[in-house]
């Protein structure tokens, strides 16, 4: 095969790349998925207060903010060496839970949904949620819209205004919670609980109840055996606010659990000449390549990797579904990339449960939401999981606060290393000499990242509007055989 | 009839920032008018723009092609929804999507949304510094919004 090397500069064009590279027999010699990053960001932040960052870094990216204002407000909290009063947790908590029924609602219903209920290779005008409400009944749309009003609501009664929090500040936050809100928001939570079920029922339906689908999904294609890694409890059980990092191997076996503090112990990044980003992976483990089993350093993190990190979900309902999900697929961990969509649903109940948790829990509506931070700032970590993945910030300042460096390692940067390799085998396993390459088949390729649910922090709101995204496909000679390109 | 005036964008991306501008500007020329400054896509986008009657979105566009700076004023319809199968779109379904679905389910959603868009040149640094075309252009963004809204009052077809 002639060796073609991408120059990352000539493919900042804003798109996000997937290229697939045949040999001389026509099978897929290699794949690279590219996207393009965002600069400059610490330069941005260095020289600013540290308190400031709870705000800035919501305004990364468009799609998970609270995860940023939640980690920047945990790292903002070590910096000053303050604990925030147990009241405050629960709250920055109550809305984290918000943020997430109305993330995973979006992503199971808009984005990840769509390929089983329309089914991979329906026409691309159908496969999305129009199509979904089409085909599922127009209600179910109803329910979706109003899952996200709960959420957003959540969000603003906690975070002062929608989507783009602003009360959590170093030490805790600076809005309460009335009782009348608080009966609102156990309300709403409830309502929650039901419909996360309801979802789960209709995965149980439309996907495990389809043999074409279990078979997708339990098939090799869509397969890696990796380390995973997920926040925990101190019983090991499921948590995206608060905890220690569980590091998994593909066995199932804990290697061992990270504080914040302890990451740089736990994670190293690998630059490649192809792209822009880091791909991190276990330091204790090591880079072994593009390539999974126990002697590789890859990990993911992602809602499947929470659960094969954890022991459990902290609420019943979310546990039984735990249960039910490694005894269908045949234990724990489980491997299979198309389960986490599964796996997110699960979380989804997770989320309600705890939303209804917190808002029944007495301390919730206590006045004590702020520790006045009193020592010299310095340096501080915060970790959160996102609903893509676990999200470090790191924050050195002076003595007086201002920072002096930022470092990030967002969601979907851990998942870039495994999302590669993911691409890679569906489209060594798809696409042969004497294949035809349609849509059906490159939405198959693309199912495999989709799964991991990235999130691009490059996906600005310029128009067009979101980030769109090329398939490339050329031959032996470096030749585009058939690109396609939707977005641009 | 209830409008909206909405200046999208990242107001700590470079020229991504400049839907803001613009609306804060026409803000403070026309103080009665309902004007918001949104980081929003897709969904979230159509979701605040139930239980209006018309609106106006200002924001930057990088098609690419085009001088830095131009102004363009056209309506919803003309942009293309490129994620309608969500091929395209990783996080979000496009806001014609949206607006399709939130129809469906009966949301009251404004029937004539204008776009204006400026072209913009650096929307991948973390910058709260406009390029110099794109600065340059705030006013002329401002007077298509002002003269959108005029055609409102007025109802002059387009």
């Amino acid at each position: 095969m002639t060796r073609i090397t991408i120059d990352p500069i000539t493919r900042l064009e804003g798109h996000g790349k997937i290229e697939i590279f045949l040999d001389e027999a026509g099978d897929v010699a290699n794949t690279y998925f590219q996207i393009p990053e965002l600069r400059g960001f610490e330069r941005f932040c260095v020289g600013r207060p540290v308190e400031e960052m709870p705000l800035l870094t919501n305004r990364i990216c468009g799609v998970c903010p609270e995860a940023h204002h939640m980690a920047a407000a945990k790292a903002a909290d070590a910096v000053y060496g303050v604990e925030p009063p147990s009241a405050a947790k629960k709250l920055r908590e109550l809305l984290y839970m918000g943020f997430y029924f109305t993330d995973h609602t979006t992503h199971f219903y808009a984005l990840g949904g769509p390929d089983f209920v329309m089914g991979p290779d329906a026409p691309v005008a159908e496969r999305n949620i129009l199509g979904v409400i089409h085909k599922v009944g127009l209600e179910i749309g109803g329910k979706v819209i109003q899952a996200r009003k709960y959420g957003h609501t959540i969000v603003e009664m906690l975070g002062g205004r929608k989507v783009h929090p602003c009360t959590s500040i170093p030490g805790g936050v600076t809005k309460g919670l009335t009782e009348a809100e608080r009966v609102e928001i156990e309300q709403m939570g409830r309502w929650g609980i039901a419909f996360a079920q309801f979802s789960l029922q209709l995965f149980s339906d439309i996907v495990l109840g389809n043999p074409v689908y279990l078979d997708l999904i339990l098939g090799d294609i869509y397969t890696h055996r990796t380390h995973y890694i997920g926040l925990v409890d101190a019983q090991n059980r499921v948590n995206f606010y608060d905890g220690r990092v569980s590091v998994v191997d593909p066995d199932g076996k804990r290697l061992g659990k990270y504080g914040p503090d302890e990451y740089n112990d736990w994670i190293a990044e690998r630059v490649e000449p192809w792209t822009y980003l880091k791909f991190p992976y276990l330091k204790k483990v090591g880079w072994k390549g593009f390539t999974d089993g126990k002697e590789s350093g890859i990990y993911m993190a992602t809602p499947l990797s929470r659960l094969n990190a954890a022991d459990g979900m902290a609420t019943p309902l979310a546990q039984e579904q735990y249960q039910k999900f490694y005894e269908t697929l045949g234990g724990k961990p489980v491997h299979q990339r198309l389960a986490t969509h599964w796996a997110r649903l699960i979380e989804l109940l997770y989320a309600a449960e705890r939303l209804v948790e917190l808002a029944t829990d007495e301390e919730i509506t206590s006045p004590h939401i702020h520790t006045v931070p009193t020592k010299t700032p310095t340096e501080g970590v915060g970790i959160v999981e996102a609903p893509r993945g676990t999200l470090t910030h790191h924050y050195w300042t002076d003595e007086r606060g201002i920072l002096t460096k930022v470092n990030l390692i967002v969601g979907t940067t851990n998942n870039y290393a495994p999302i590669s390799m993911s691409i890679k085998k569906a489209a060594q396993s798809l696409i042969h000499k004497d294949t035809e390459v349609n849509e059906g088949l490159l939405n198959m390729v693309e199912m495999a990242f989709r799964a991991y649910d990235p999130c691009f922090g490059c996906a600005t709101h310029s128009l067009p509007g979101q980030m769109p995204l090329e398939v490339a496909i050329r031959d032996a000679a470096g030749e585009p055989v058939r690109v396609l390109r939707q977005h641009c | 009839m209830k409008s909206l005036i909405i200046g999208l964008g990242n107001p700590i991306l470079g020229d991504d920032g400049v839907g803001w501008r613009v609306a804060e500007a026409v803000r403070g020329l026309q103080p009665s008018l309902e004007v918001e400054c949104l980081s929003l896509g897709g969904l979230s986008l159509m979701e605040r723009l139930v239980g209006y009657d018309r609106a106006i979105i200002v924001d930057a566009m990088h098609t690419g092609h085009g001088r830095t700076g131009t102004v363009t004023t056209f309506p919803l319809s003309e942009l293309p929804d490129r994620s309608a199968g969500h091929t395209t779109a990783v996080h979000d379904v496009s806001l014609p999507t949206a607006l399709s679905l939130g129809r469906q389910m009966g949301a009251q959603l404004p029937e004539e949304i204008t776009i204006v868009g400026i072209e913009a040149e650096r929307v991948y640094d973390f910058s709260e510094e406009l390029s110099t075309a794109v600065q340059e252009a705030i006013p002329v963004a401002v007077t298509a919004v002002l003269q959108e809204i005029e055609k409102w009052i007025h109802g002059l077809d387009r």
